[in-house]
C-alpha cells in the first residue's frame, strides 16, 4: 500500500514538473490529451467498468458539457465557468432522463440503447439551427485570463486545468472505489439479482453511477470547447470518441482505479506519436502498427496493462 | 517486461521532443491534409497537388506561371521549398495540434490546408495565435472568412459564391435560352451539406426573385426515396436543386427514371454528382445532369497550360487531376509567389505580400479571374464556380459560356425519348 502512494507521489510530482521541461506546445497538448482522456476513462470506468453497465453513449454527455458552455457564452455572455456547471446539471438531466427507462434493459440491450442515445443527441444538434447546427460554434476569443478559460500564448494555464480536474477525477473514482457506493455497484456487475436479493435498490444505484459518469465526461467537454475554442458535433458527440473511451479502459484494466489512468497514457501516446513519425507519408503504416499492438496486448495481457504494472504488488 | 516497457516509453518521450537544425536555403511550408481516415485519398491527392506546384517551383519548366521559369525562388537566392506535411485524420484538435507543432518544432514559415471546415478552423487559429500565414485551398465554409483573422487567406471561392453562381447561371439562361424556371424544389441531404446548401440556395432565390414551391430534406444513406420522391415530384418544379453525397445520388436518379420524374433541370452540389462512380454505375442515365464544379479537364481546351500540368499531375501520381489536387496546386503556386515577392521569410513580410498578390486569369490553371484577396476577410474576390454537364457519359464545361466546350441541354429529356 505504502509503495502505491510514493508511486503516486512520484506521478504527480512529474506531471507538474513536465511542461516546465518542455516547452514546445506539441508535448505539452499531448500530455493534455492525454489526461483528458484519461479523466474521461475514468468517468466512463465508473459506469461501465465498477458497475458493468457499458454505456457506448459517453460523447453524449462531452457534447453537452461542450455545447452548454458555448451556447451560453455566445448567446448570453454567461461565463464558461459557470457553464460547466450548468453542463454538469444538463448532463446529469440527460442521464436521468436517459437511464431511467434503460437501466430496466438487460444487459447488451443497456449498450444498444446508449448508441441509440448518442447517435440522436448527434441529429439533434446537426439540425438544430441554434446550437449552430452542422457548422458549429465559433468560441469568441476573449482577453486570456482565468476568469475567462481562455489562454492564448500558452498552453501552460490549459495543462494545470486539465492536470487538476484528472487529478481530482482520480480522487473521485478513489472514494467511489471505497464507499459504500462502489461495493453496491460492483456487485451489481457481479451479479444483479443476487445485489437485489440482498436489498440493493439496483435501478438507483446504477443512476447514481451514471450521473457521476456524465458530470465528470460533462466538465471534460467543457474543457475541450474552451481549449480548442471551436466545436461542432462531429467533433464532441461522435461514437468513435465513446468507443476510444470504452478501449482505454479494456486495456489499461477494467473496473481498476489506475487502469485507464494506464490505459490513457499509452493510448494517446501511441496514436500521437505514430501519426507524427509515420503518418505523413500516410500510407496508413501508423495506424497498422497501432492495431497490431492492441491484438498483442489483448492476447498477452487480456486483463489490461493494469495487470503488468501490478504483477508484483497484485492482492 | 516492466524494464522492457519502460525502456520503450523513455525512448519514445526521448525521439519525439528533439528538434533539428535545418538548412539554410530552404523554405519550409507546412502543409496539413487529411493523409489517413475517411479522406485519406482526397487527402493524399491534395498533397500531390502541392508537392507537384512545389517541383515546378523550385525547377525549371517552361510554363506561363509565377516562379516557373526560375530555379526555386530568385528574391531568395534561389531557395527552394521544401513541404513538410502533416495528418490531420479528419480531427479539428489533432489539426489544430499539427499546426503548432508545424510552427514550433518544424520551424515552417507558413501552412496551407485543410479540406474539412472544421478542422481549417482549428489549425488556422493556431497559425493566427502565432502568427504564422496560413492558406487554405479547398475548404468552402463561408463563416471561415468572416472571424477577422489577420493570418488567414482563402484562395478557392467559397459555398456562398458557389451557390450563388448557379442563379447567375439561370439568369444567362433565361437571357440566352429563354427558358422559363419557376418554381424551384430543393432536395437536399439532411446532414452538414445538405441543411448548409439549403440556407444558400434559399438566400439566393429570394435575392434573384426565383419562386421555391417546396423542400425535401431527406435522411442521408436511405435505402428507400420513394415517397421522398414522391412529395418532390407534387411540388411541381421546374428545376430541382439537389444536394447528395454519392450513394443518395445515385439511388434518386434511380428513383427519378423509376417514378418518370424529369424536370426541366437538375442542379447538384457537386459531391455525389461529381464522384467518377455516378457516371460508372449509372451509365446513360446520368447523362444530362449539371452539376456546379470547380475545375474540370475540358477547361484545358481553352487554356492550354492546364493540359500541360494535368498531364504531369497524371504521371507523377497515375491519378487524374481533379478539383482539389488543382486548388491545391494553385495555393501553392500563390504561396510561394507571395514569398518571392516578400524577399524574405519573415511572417509579416509574407503576410503584406500575401495581401499584394495580384494574379492574372492566364497565369492559373482554374477558371478564376484571377487571385487577389479581399483587404478585409482576405478571401480571394477573383473566384469562380463553374457548371458541367453530363454528355455521353463526360463532364463538360457549360458555364460560363465563354469556357464552355459544349452547348446545354435543355431541358432534361424526359426519360422514355433518350
Amino acid at each position: 500500500m505504502k509503495k502505491g502512494i510514493i508511486v503516486f507521489i512520484i506521478f504527480v510530482g512529474a506531471l507538474i514538473a513536465f511542461p516546465l521541461i518542455y516547452q514546445d506546445p506539441f508535448p505539452r497538448h499531448m500530455l493534455i490529451m492525454i489526461m483528458l482522456y484519461a479523466a474521461m476513462s475514468i468517468g466512463w470506468n465508473i459506469i461501465g467498468g465498477y458497475t458493468g453497465q457499458v454505456s457506448f453513449g459517453n460523447a453524449a454527455f462531452f457534447g453537452v458539457g461542450a455545447y452548454t458552455t458555448a451556447i451560453l457564452l455566445v448567446n448570453y455572455g454567461i461565463n464558461p465557468w459557470l457553464g460547466m456547471l450548468a453542463g454538469c446539471f444538463f448532463s446529469v438531466a440527460l442521464a436521468i432522463i436517459v437511464g431511467y427507462p434503460c437501466f430496466r434493459l438487460q444487459g447488451h440491450y443497456f449498450a444498444i440503447a446508449t448508441i441509440a442515445v448518442g447517435e440522436i443527441m448527434l441529429l439533434v444538434f446537426t439540425n438544430w439551427e441554434f446550437a449552430g447546427g452542422a457548422v458549429g460554434i465559433y468560441m469568441p476569443i476573449l482577453p486570456e485570463s482565468f476568469m475567462n478559460f481562455e489562454f492564448h500564448t500558452s498552453k501552460l494555464p490549459y495543462y494545470y486545468i486539465i492536470f487538476v480536474i484528472f487529478i481530482a477525477t482520480i480522487g473521485v473514482c478513489w472514494f467511489f472505489e471505497r464507499s459504500r457506493l462502489g461495493y453496491y455497484c460492483r456487485a451489481i456487475k457481479e451479479d444483479s439479482d443476487g445485489a437485489r436479493s440482498l436489498g440493493i435498490d439496483i435501478q438507483r444505484y446504477k443512476m447514481i453511477a451514471f450521473s457521476i459518469s456524465a458530470v465528470i465526461t460533462s466538465i471534460c467537454g467543457t474543457f475541450y470547447a474552451q481549449y480548442v475554442l471551436y466545436i461542432h458535433p462531429t467533433s464532441t458527440m461522435d461514437l468513435m470518441m465513446s468507443i476510444q473511451l470504452c478501449i482505454i479502459c479494456l486495456i489499461g484494466g477494467l473496473g481498476k482505479l489506475y487502469g485507464p489512468v494506464i490505459g490513457a497514457f499509452v493510448f494517446i501516446p501511441l496514436t500521437e506519436l505514430t501519426r507524427v513519425y509515420l503518418g505523413s507519408e500516410g500510407q496508413g503504416v501508423d495506424l497498422m502498427i497501432y492495431s497490431l499492438l492492441i491484438i498483442i496486448l489483448a492476447i498477452l495481457r487480456p486483463q489490461g496493462l493494469w495487470a503488468i504494472f501490478n504483477r508484483g504488488t497484485a492482492k | 517486461m516492466k524494464k522492457l516497457l519502460q525502456g520503450f516509453c523513455l525512448f519514445l518521450l526521448l525521439f519525439s521532443f528533439t528538434s533539428l537544425a535545418y538548412a539554410q536555403n530552404e523554405i519550409r511550408i507546412g502543409v496539413i491534409f487529411p493523409l489517413t481516415g475517411p479522406a485519406a485519398s482526397t487527402g493524399q491527392v491534395l498533397l500531390e497537388g502541392v508537392k507537384l506546384a512545389a517541383d515546378i517551383v523550385n525547377n525549371k519548366y517552361d510554363l506561363n506561371m509565377p516562379l516557373a521559369k526560375s530555379i526555386g525562388l530568385p528574391n531568395l537566392k534561389g531557395a527552394k521549398i521544401k513541404i513538410i506535411a502533416g495528418d490531420h485524420q479528419g480531427k479539428p484538435e489533432i489539426g489544430m495540434a499539427e499546426a503548432e507543432r508545424l510552427i514550433t518544432q518544424e520551424k515552417v514559415v507558413a501552412i496551407i490546408g485543410c479540406y474539412n471546415s472544421g478542422i481549417t478552423a482549428t489549425a488556422s487559429q493556431a497559425a493566427e495565435r502565432y502568427g504564422i500565414p496560413f492558406v487554405n485551398e479547398t475548404s468552402t465554409s463561408p463563416s471561415l472568412t468572416e472571424r477577422g483573422f489577420k493570418w488567414f487567406f482563402r484562395t478557392t471561392p467559397n459555398d456562398d459564391l458557389l451557390s450563388e453562381n448557379f442563379f447567375h447561371f439561370l439568369n444567362d439562361m433565361k437571357k440566352k435560352k429563354k427558358i422559363n424556371a419557376n418554381p424551384i424544389a430543393l432536395f437536399n441531404e439532411n446532414t452538414l451539406f445538405g441543411i448548409d446548401s439549403r440556407k444558400y440556395q434559399e438566400k439566393y432565390a429570394a435575392k434573384y426573385g426565383y419562386p421555391i414551391s417546396g423542400v425535401v430534406l431527406y435522411p442521408a444513406k436511405s435505402t428507400q426515396l420513394t415517397s421522398e420522391i414522391q412529395k418532390l415530384k407534387s411540388y411541381n418544379p421546374r428545376i430541382v436543386m439537389q444536394t447528395s453525397y454519392i450513394a443518395d445520388a445515385i439511388l434518386s436518379m434511380k428513383t427519378f427514371k423509376e417514378l418518370n420524374f424529369a424536370p426541366d433541370a437538375i442542379l447538384a452540389n457537386d459531391a455525389g454528382f461529381i464522384d467518377p462512380e455516378f457516371t460508372k454505375s449509372l451509365g446513360k442515365d446520368a447523362n444530362y445532369i449539371l452539376s456546379r464544379e470547380v475545375w474540370a479537364k475540358d477547361l484545358a481546351k481553352k487554356k492550354p497550360m492546364i493540359k500541360t500540368i494535368a498531364d504531369m499531375f497524371q504521371k507523377r501520381t497515375g491519378k487524374s487531376m481533379d478539383g482539389s489536387s488543382s486548388r491545391a496546386f494553385t495555393a501553392m503556386i500563390v504561396l510561394a509567389d507571395a514569398i518571392n515577392r516578400a524577399k524574405s521569410t519573415e511572417p509579416a513580410k509574407i503576410q503584406k505580400a500575401l495581401l499584394e498578390t495580384n494574379l492574372k486569369a492566364d497565369q492559373l490553371i482554374m477558371p478564376w479571374d484571377g487571385v487577389k484577396f479581399d483587404a478585409k476577410t482576405h478571401q480571394n474576390m477573383l473566384g469562380k464556380g463553374i457548371i458541367v454537364q453530363v454528355q455521353n457519359g463526360e463532364y463538360y464545361t457549360v458555364w460560363p459560356f465563354n469556357m464552355a466546350t459544349k452547348d446545354v441541354v435543355w431541358p432534361f429529356p424526359k426519360w422514355n425519348k433518350r
